[in-house]
C-alpha cells in the first residue's frame, strides 16, 4: 500500500475517532448534570443523608468512567496523528536520500531562507504535547528533558550539531541525522541549511537531539528549564543555536521560551528577551562563558 | 431601590433655583417613568462613558420620535396643557410667569398618560392665572404648528435630562445652551438657530467624505474592480461610523495630546454637539452629518483615538459581523486605516485639495467608473490595467498622461511589444470578468490566521499580510528643530539609532546617532508592537532627482520574513509620490545582494555631475542605482504579477478544453535554458498565434536550410582541437561545487541532441549557447588556466566561422 492512500486511511480514522469523542461528551453530560443538581439539593436541604452519598458515589463512579472512556479515545486520536506525521517522516526522508544519490545530476534550487524559516517555525508549532497518565513522569526527549546516555538519534531526527566553522571556531548549528555508525560511534548530519550540501561526521558528543515533546507547564512544569538556567537556544531566523539564559519559562503549553542571548554587543553582554519555541532549546553542557 | 432613586432625583430637581429647571418640573416624573420602563437602559442614550460607540443615541432617537408621536396623538387640550408649561403667561403686561404650572402635579403613582387633560381654566400653581391666559397665542394656530412645537417641548425635556446626567464640564454647558435655546423658540414660536462664534456649516472645505473619496479614488484605483470595490465599501463604512461616533470631550482631548492649547479642538467638539450630534436625537435642530460638514481638521484631532478605538470594537464585536463583513474588516481595514493616517498627517497629501481630480490617465478614468458600477468596465485592455493603475501615485511632473494614448510604453518596449500589448487587449472584457470572478474568491482572501505560507510565496507577502492585519506598521520620520517633536516620534528615532547600531557593526555609533537625527535624513520606520524593528533612514536631494539610501537594516530576530523587501517597496512609493525616482547607495559587500534583489544595479543612469557632492562616499563600497517606474505600485507588485499569472493560467485552461490536442511538456527549461523563441513551442500556432512580420524578414525563412548551416557549424567546432573540454557536460564527481556555481550548464553534446530535436529555430538561440559554454567557463576557471586559453581560442574560431557564414554582421 502506498504511503498516500496509507496516510489518507489514516485521516478518516482520525475523523471518526474526534466524531466519537463529541459522542462521548454528549452522552457523559447527562450524568455531570445530575451530579451538579445532587450537590445544589443537598446544600439547599443543608444535610448530607446517607442516601445522597450512595447516589453521589454512584454517579461520580459513572463520571470516572466516561472520562476514561473519552481520555482514551483522545489518545487513540493522538496516536494516529502521530503515525501520520512518521509516515509523512518516512517519505521526506526517502525522497531526499532519492535526491542525494542521483549524484551526477545537477542538484535542485535550495529553498529561499525565508520558506526554511517558516519551515521551521511550523516544526517548533507541530510539535507534539506529551500528555501522560496521572502520576506518570515526562520521558527522556520531553522538552527540558535530556536523551538518556545512550540513545542514539534515529534518521531524520533534528539535532544541535557542533560544527568546525571556517577559521578555526566551532558553532551549534541545527543538523539533521543521516546516520550513525556503532563501529566508530559517530553520526552523519547535515547542516539544515544546506541541505545535501555540507555533511559533518562528528562523535556523539557533538550532537544534542532536540526535543520530541512539548512539556506542558501546567501538568510537568519539571520537564521545562527555569529561569537563568544557561542552554543553547536557537536565535531566532535562523538556523544556530548560541548560549543564552531562561528569562521566562513558558506559562502554557503553546508558549515560548523567552531568553535573553550572550551578546557581548550589548552594555550588559545579553540581548533583550527573544522568543524562542520548546523545540529549539537545549540544555547548554559547556559552563565557562567564552 | 430603583423607586427611592428616581424620587431622589425628581426632588432634588425641584429643588433646582434655576427658572428653566423649574419649568419642566411638572413634566419630570414622566420622563423619569419613560426612562424606567426602558429597565435601567436610560443611561444607553445619556451621551456618558459606557454609550455604543458606532451608534451613540441611536436608541435615544427612538425614544425621542417614540414620545413625540405619542404626544402629537393627544386630543388638542391634553397638547395645550403640555404646551401651556412652556408659555408665559399673557393675563396682563406685569406678570412675569413664564410657564403654566399644573396646581396638582401628577405624582409618581399615576403615572399614566391617558390622565386627564387639565381644563382651561385650571389656574396656575405660580400666577395664578388660568391655563387659557398661557396658551391664548396658540388659539389660531395650525395643527401643523402646534405639533411642531410639541416636538421642541420633548426635546427641551429630553435636553433637561441630557444637562443633568452630563458629569463633563464643557458638554453639559453646550447642553443646558441648547435647552436655554429651544425653550425661548417655544415661547417665541421661531426656529431655533444656534447663534455665536461657531460660524455656520460646513465649517472645513473639503469636507471629510470629499476627503476619503478621494483618497480611496487616489490609493485604490490601479486595483482590479472587485478590490477596489471593497475599498470602496471600506470608506462608505468609515464615513458611517464617523458619523455616529462620539467624539472625546476637550478635557480628554488635552490629556490624550498633552496639548496645552486645546481650544480650536473645544471650538470644533462645540460645532459637532450643536450641528451633528445633538440633533441626532433631538431633530428640532437641523441636523447636518460630521462627515460633510468637517474637514481634515477635525479628522487631525480625533483620527489617532478614532482608528484604535474602532479597531477595537471591531476586533470584540468581530463574531457578531456578517461573515463577508468580517473578511472585509478583519483583513482590508487596519491598512486601509494606516494608508488614510498618511494622507491625513502627511505634509502634502493631495486628497484634501480643493481641486482633487485624478491624473486623466486611461486607468484612472477607469477606475472612478468602477468604484460606482464595476460593469461599467469596457473596451480597456485588461491586462495592463492593473499596470498602468500605478500612475494613480504621480501628482505632476514625472511621466504626463499624454491625451489619447491608451498606455504610455517605457522607452525599453518595442513596437512589437506594443503590438502584443494590444493583442492582449483583444481578450473581450466579459472573459476577463469572468475570470476574475473565479480568482477572487472570498474565502480564498480570508485563510486561516497563519503566518505559514507556501513556498512559492513572494518574498513580500509575509510582510504584506501582517501589515493589512496591523501587526507592522510602516512611518516615515524624522527629527525636526523648528518645531518640537512629539515624543513617540523621538522614541521611535532612538529606536532607529539601536537597530542600525546593532546590525551595522563597522559604522561608529556616533555617525549614525548624527544622521539619525539630523533634520535632512529621514528615516522609514517599520514597526512592530511599537516598537522599531527595521528602517531605511534616507536623505532626498530634490533639486538633484535622486535620493541617498543611508541606512538599511532590521533587527536580527526578525530578519527573512521579508519586511527588508516590503520596507524598500513603501519608499519606492513614498518617492514616486514625491516625485523623485532615483535611489543612489553605495553598498557595502554584504548589502550588494539585498539591493540586487530590490531591483538596483551597478549601472549608473544618473549623471556624475547630479551626485557628485552630494552623496555620502565610502571607501570599498559599491555605488548602486534604482531607477523607479512611477506606475508601478510597489508595495502591490508581487501581487498583481500572482494574480496576472493566475488570469492567464485560467485563461489557457480554458483555450485548452476548447483546443484538444495535446503536446508533452517543454523540457528546455529544466535544462537551463532561459528562453527560446515562441514560435519553437510546438501547437503554438493552432492556437492562432502568428509570428510578427519583422522577425520574420530577419531570419532565414527555411528552417531545413537553417538546420543544415548550424549543423555544419557545429561539427566543425566540435572538431576543434580547442572543444575538448566543452564536449561533454561536466560531471558533478570531478568537480563538485561546478552546479552551484554555474546554473545554466551547456556543452556541445547538448548543443548536439537540442539541434536534432530541432530547439534552434533561430541563429539566435545557437549563438546565445555557444556563447555560454565560453562565459561558464570563463566563470568557474581562473583566467590564465588551460580552459580559459582553450574558451578563448574556441570562441575566436567561432565567431570568424559565423561571420564566415553569414549568420552575423560586420
Amino acid at each position: 500500500m502506498s504511503a498516500d492512500t496509507k496516510i489518507a486511511e489514516l485521516l478518516t480514522e482520525l475523523h471518526q475517532l474526534i466524531k466519537q469523542t463529541q459522542e462521548e461528551r454528549s452522552r457523559s453530560e447527562h450524568n455531570l448534570l445530575n451530579i451538579q443538581k445532587t450537590h445544589e439539593r443537598m446544600q439547599t436541604e443543608n444535610k448530607t443523608s446517607p442516601y445522597y452519598r450512595t447516589k453521589l458515589r454512584g454517579l461520580y463512579t459513572t463520571a470516572k468512567a466516561d472520562a476514561e472512556a473519552e481520555c482514551s479515545i483522545l489518545r487513540h486520536a493522538l496516536d494516529k496523528i502521530a503515525e501520520i506525521k512518521s509516515l509523512q517522516e518516512e517519505r521526506r526522508i526517502a525522497a531526499k536520500s532519492a535526491r542525494v544519490q542521483s549524484d551526477n545530476d545537477p542538484p535542485r534550487k535550495t529553498m529561499r531562507r525565508g520558506v526554511l524559516m517558516t519551515l521551521l517555525q511550523q516544526s517548533a508549532m507541530t510539535l507534539p504535547l506529551w500528555i501522560g497518565k496521572p502520576g506518570e513522569s515526562p520521558p527522556p526527549l520531553c522538552g527540558a528533558i535530556p536523551a538518556s546516555s545512550d540513545y542514539v538519534a534515529k534518521q531524520g531526527d533534528k539535532v544541535a550539531a557542533r560544527v568546525k566553522v571556517v577559521d578555526g571556531d566551532e558553532q551549534w548549528i541545527l543538523a539533521e541525522v543521516v546516520s550513525y555508525s556503532h563501529s566508530t560511534n559517530k553520526y552523519e548530519v547535515d547542516d539544515i541549511d544546506e541541505e545535501g550540501k555540507e555533511r559533518h561526521t562528528l562523535s556523539r558528543r557533538r550532537i544534542i537531539p532536540l526535543p520530541q515533546w512539548k512539556a506542558n507547564p501546567e501538568t510537568d512544569p519539571e520537564a521545562l528549564f527555569s529561569k537563568d538556567q544557561l542552554v543553547l537556544a536557537l536565535y531566532p531566523q535562523t538556523t544556530c543555536f548560541y548560549r543564552a539564559l531562561i528569562h521566562t519559562p513558558p506559562h502554557r503549553p503553546q508558549d515560548d521560551y523567552s531568553v535573553l542571548f550572550e551578546d557581548t554587543s550589548y552594555a550588559d553582554g545579553y540581548s533583550p528577551p527573544l522568543n524562542v519555541a520548546q523545540r529549539y532549546v537545549v540544555a547548554c553542557k559547556e559552563n565557562k562563558k567564552k | 431601590m430603583r423607586s427611592t432613586a428616581t424620587e431622589e432625583v425628581s426632588s432634588s430637581s425641584v429643588d433646582m433655583s434655576d427658572p428653566a429647571a423649574q419649568a419642566s418640573q411638572p413634566r419630570l416624573p414622566q420622563t423619569q417613568s419613560a426612562g424606567s420602563a426602558g429597565s435601567g437602559n436610560a443611561a444607553t442614550g445619556s451621551g456618558s462613558g459606557n454609550s455604543d460607540p458606532a451608534r451613540p443615541g441611536l436608541s435615544q432617537q427612538q425614544r425621542a420620535s417614540q414620545k413625540k408621536a405619542q404626544v402629537r396623538a393627544f386630543p388638542r387640550a391634553k397638547k395645550l396643557e403640555k404646551l401651556g408649561v412652556f408659555s408665559a403667561c399673557k393675563a396682563n403686561d406685569t406678570c412675569k410667569c413664564n410657564g403654566w404650572k399644573n396646581p396638582n402635579p401628577p405624582s409618581a403613582t399615576r403615572l399614566d398618560l391617558q390622565q386627564q387633560a387639565a381644563s382651561l381654566s385650571e389656574p396656575c400653581r405660580s400666577c395664578g392665572h388660568a391655563l387659557a391666559e398661557h396658551v391664548s397665542h396658540l388659539e389660531n394656530v395650525s395643527e401643523e404648528e402646534i405639533n411642531r412645537l410639541l416636538g421642541m417641548v420633548v426635546d427641551v425635556e429630553n435636553l433637561f435630562m441630557s444637562v443633568h446626567k452630563e458629569e463633563d464640564t464643557d458638554t453639559k454647558q453646550v447642553y443646558f445652551y441648547l435647552f436655554k435655546l429651544l425653550r425661548k423658540c417655544i415661547l417665541q414660536m421661531s426656529q431655533p438657530v444656534v447663534e455665536g462664534s461657531l460660524g455656520t456649516p460646513p465649517f472645513e472645505r473639503p469636507n471629510i467624505e470629499q476627503g476619503v473619496l478621494n483618497f480611496v479614488q487616489y490609493k485604490f484605483s490601479h486595483l482590479a474592480p472587485k478590490e477596489r470595490q471593497t475599498m470602496f465599501e471600506l470608506s462608505k463604512m468609515f464615513l458611517l461610523c464617523l458619523n455616529y461616533w462620539k467624539l472625546e470631550t476637550p478635557t480628554q482631548y488635552r490629556q490624550r495630546t498633552q496639548k496645552e492649547d486645546g481650544a480650536p479642538y473645544k471650538v470644533d467638539y462645540t460645532r459637532w454637539l450643536c450641528y451633528c450630534h445633538v440633533p441626532q436625537s433631538n431633530d428640532s435642530l437641523p441636523r447636518y452629518e460630521t462627515t460633510q460638514v468637517f474637514g481634515r481638521n477635525l479628522l487631525k484631532s480625533i483620527f489617532t483615538v478614532t482608528r484604535r478605538q474602532l479597531l477595537e470594537k471591531f476586533r470584540v464585536e468581530k463574531d457578531k459581523l456578517l461573515p463577508e463583513k468580517r473578511t472585509l474588516i478583519l483583513t482590508h481595514f487596519p491598512k486601509f486605516l494606516s494608508m488614510l493616517e498618511e494622507e491625513i498627517y502627511g505634509e502634502n497629501s493631495p486628497i484634501w485639495e480643493a481641486d482633487f481630480t485624478m491624473p486623466a490617465s486611461d486607468g484612472t478614468q477607469l477606475g472612478h467608473q468602477t468604484v460606482i458600477s464595476p460593469a461599467a468596465v469596457s473596451g480597456s485592455p485588461a491586462l495592463s490595467k492593473s499596470l498602468s493603475g500605478g500612475s494613480s501615485t504621480v501628482d505632476s511632473g514625472g511621466v504626463e498622461p499624454i491625451p489619447g494614448e491608451k498606455r504610455k510604453l517605457p522607452e525599453a518596449l518595442t513596437l512589437e511589444d506594443a503590438k502584443r500589448i494590444r493583442v492582449m487587449g483583444d481578450i473581450p472584457m466579459e472573459l476577463v470578468n469572468e475570470v476574475m470572478m473565479t480568482i477572487t474568491d472570498p474565502a480564498a482572501m480570508l485563510g486561516p490566521e497563519t503566518n505559514l505560507l507556501t513556498p512559492n510565496a513572494a518574498r513580500d507577502e509575509t510582510a504584506r499580510l501582517e501589515e493589512r492585519r496591523g501587526i507592522i506598521e510602516f512611518h516615515v520620520i524624522g527629527n525636526s528643530l523648528s518645531q518640537k517633536s512629539n515624543k513617540k516620534i523621538l522614541m521611535w528615532l532612538v529606536g532607529l539609532q539601536n537597530v542600525f547600531s546593532h546590525q551595522l557593526p563597522r559604522m561608529p555609533k556616533e555617525y549614525i546617532t548624527r544622521l539619525v537625527f539630523d533634520p535632512k535624513h529621514k528615516t522609514l520606520a517599520l514597526i512592530k508592537d511599537g516598537r522599531v524593528i527595521g528602517g531605511i533612514c534616507f536623505r532626498m536631494f530634490p533639486t538633484q532627482g535622486f535620493t541617498e539610501i543611508v541606512f538599511c537594516a532590521v533587527t536580527s530576530n526578525e530578519q527573512v520574513k521579508g519586511y527588508g523587501t516590503h520596507l524598500m517597496n513603501h519608499l519606492k512609493e513614498y518617492h514616486i509620490k514625491h516625485n523623485i525616482l532615483y535611489f543612489l547607495t553605495y553598498a557595502d559587500e554584504y548589502a550588494i545582494g539585498y539591493f540586487k534583489k530590490q531591483g538596483f544595479s551597478k549601472d549608473i543612469k544618473v549623471a556624475k555631475s547630479r551626485y557628485l557632492g552630494y552623496i555620502k562616499d565610502y571607501e570599498g563600497a559599491t555605488l548602486m542605482e534604482c531607477e523607479l517606474n512611477p506606475r508601478i505600485p510597489y508595495t502591490e507588485l508581487s501581487h498583481i504579477i500572482k494574480r496576472q499569472k493566475e488570469i492567464i493560467k485560467k485563461l489557457i485552461e480554458r483555450k485548452q478544453s476548447q483546443i484538444r490536442k495535446v503536446y508533452p511538456g517543454l523540457t528546455c527549461f529544466k535544462e537551463g535554458v532561459r528562453q527560446i523563441p515562441v514560435e519553437s513551442i510546438p501547437g503554438i500556432r493552432e492556437t492562432g498565434w502568428k509570428p510578427s512580420s519583422k522577425d520574420k524578414s530577419k531570419e532565414v525563412k527555411d528552417p531545413d536550410v537553417l538546420y543544415n548551416t548550424l549543423k555544419n557549424l557545429l561539427a566543425q567546432i566540435k572538431t576543434h582541437p580547442d572543444a575538448w573540454p566543452f564536449m561533454e557536460p561536466v560531471k558533478k564527481s570531478e568537480a563538485p561545487d561546478y552546479y552551484e556555481i554555474i546554473r545554466f550548464p551547456i556543452d556541445l553534446k547538448t548543443m548536439t541532441d537540442r539541434l536534432k530535436n530541432r530547439y534552434y529555430v533561430t541563429k539566435k538561440l545557437f549563438i546565445a549557447d555557444l556563447q555560454r559554454i565560453i562565459s561558464n567557463c570563463r566563470e568557474y576557471n581562473p583566467p590564465d588556466s588551460e580552459y580559459c586559453k582553450c574558451a578563448n581560442t574556441l570562441e575566436k574560431f567561432f565567431y570568424f566561422k559565423l561571420k564566415d557564414g553569414g549568420l552575423i554582421d560586420k
